[in-house]
């Protein structure tokens, strides 16, 4: 489904990639860890269109990504940032935004739908209210994840999307990510997906990947 | 009846306040003097070569040559803005000179066929003094727009791409950062519409009365003038940051970081 095919990526005078190549298949949940600084979060930055490659392809469904596939490509992936980078706003207004993006125009509204998540990630009804700025790391993250369920999308790139939650949460979200029965790529430390059988492990090493 | 002229010797009285200026920074320790004195020295010699060119301009007062001249004055303009706003001139003139003279030919255009209803519209007196005001205001603006739409852009990127990412077009993505440009370049004007003529009076007006016009009609002149600035500035500094754009991403919607000097 998604393929990084003899990839080579040169960052701030660092080789991270070098004919580096990944096959990631349809539903298939790829555990990406390896120490900071290797290019963890620069592959999902590349199938995002947001960095460029320096050599290599990479293909989407037997499409290659270029300017003209990019935002198709793009509707198809849903990606949550490790600082989960929303403008400063009221929670409410940033998820109504959302819902007003040219891409996801075929998607309503539905505040029912919003409240069911936020019970399935136990999230209290008053955080819609707040600003996002005021919410704690754990409660941005889950507001990530509930728009990650609302846009339904089928790929999903998590970049540490628990590190700031407890061990129960962490556990259901691990969880929940299995059942959506969606392509994932999930960057973390935790231990909760290294121990789950379900996820293949890509070790990245630093400035060697691929060699 | 006109001012009394001021003998330009006499503007040298003006050393005077020199000594203590300079005792004052001294003292205060500011570091300004030179600064003050390269500016003073910058304006005079500047206002010196306008008052001479714009006498052989009055005198002709050709359509074509004052249109030549505004053309000229909006072309001065962009270099500055750019200059300012550390913009590539090769990437970034065209989006902004467009969006100087777009807005300042229809203002001029209606100002002085509709407001003033002068025969000549193309008269230098009102083509070139007005517009004069009118670049002057769109230059301002456009700095402070263009500034603070490219470092908060380049500052707050992540933002910006994070909307892409879940499904923003490049506008719709850029239009919290468009906003709050706009908003910061027109409050100045915004502030100073609201307490005109409580403390100051406007140079425009001032100069009016010492030339001779009566109160009534320099109060007129300033409310059109104020509405026009207004005006052009505020869809000048739209139609930059919109024309900018175009120029400032690239296919991937990412921010083009050779636009920068």
């Amino acid at each position: 489904m998604i393929k990084f095919n003899n990839i080579n990526l040169i960052y701030d005078d660092k080789v991270l990639f070098k004919d580096y190549t990944l096959n990631i298949e349809e539903n298939e949940k790829i555990l990406i860890s390896g120490p900071s600084g290797c290019g963890k979060t620069s592959l999902f930055r590349l199938l995002l269109g947001f960095s460029k490659l320096d050599k290599g392809e990479i293909h989407y469904n037997n499409q290659i990504l270029n300017k003209k596939s990019i935002r198709k490509i793009r509707s198809h992936i849903f990606y949550l940032s490790q600082d989960i980078d929303f403008r400063n706003d009221i929670v409410e207004n940033i998820i109504k935004e959302v819902f007003e993006y040219d891409l996801n125009k075929h998607l309503k509204y539905d505040i029912s739908q919003i409240n069911k998540y936020m019970i399935e990630l136990e999230l209290d009804e008053n955080l819609l209210s707040k600003n996002i700025i005021d919410l704690s790391g754990g409660e941005r993250q889950r507001i990530g994840l509930l728009i990650c369920f609302l846009l339904n999308r089928p790929i999903l790139l998590l970049d540490e999307p628990t590190s700031a939650l407890d061990e129960k949460m962490k556990n259901k979200v691990a969880d929940l990510l299995i059942q959506k029965g969606k392509t994932v790529l999930i960057i973390s430390h935790d231990e909760v997906f290294q121990r789950n059988k379900n996820y293949k492990k890509v070790e990245l090493t630093n400035g060697n990947n691929g060699y | 009846m006109g001012t009394t002229d001021i003998n330009a010797l006499s503007l040298t009285y003006f050393l005077i306040f020199l000594v203590p200026f300079v005792f004052v920074c001294f003292k205060v320790k500011l570091n300004i003097v030179n600064k003050v004195i390269y500016s003073v020295v910058r304006m005079v010699i500047q206002l010196s070569f306008v008052g001479i060119y714009l006498k052989y301009i009055f005198d002709y007062n050709q359509p074509l040559i004052n249109i030549l001249y505004i053309l000229i004055m909006i072309t001065v303009a962009t270099f500055s803005i750019l200059n300012s706003t550390k913009l590539k001139i090769r990437n970034m003139f065209m989006p902004v000179f467009c969006s100087i003279l777009i807005p300042v030919s229809v203002m001029l255009l209606f100002f002085n066929n509709a407001i003033i209803s002068i025969n000549n519209i193309f008269d230098a007196k009102y083509l070139v003094t007005i517009g004069g005001m009118l670049l002057g205001n769109s230059l301002s603006g456009n700095i402070i727009a263009l500034d603070n739409f490219y470092s908060d852009i380049k500052k707050n990127e992540k933002i910006y791409l994070y909307s892409i990412s879940l499904g923003g077009t490049r506008i719709q993505a850029l239009a919290p950062f468009f906003r709050k440009s706009i908003i910061a370049s027109i409050n100045p004007i915004v502030a100073s519409m609201a307490t005109i003529g409580l403390v100051a009076l406007p140079g425009m007006m001032s100069g009016q009365i010492l030339g001779g016009s009566s109160p009534a009609v320099a109060i007129k002149y300033q409310i059109a003038i104020m509405l026009a600035i207004f005006f052009t500035q505020f869809f000048s500094v739209n139609l930059s940051i919109l024309f900018s754009i175009k120029m400032g991403f690239n296919d991937f919607d990412i921010l083009k970081t050779k636009i920068f000097n």
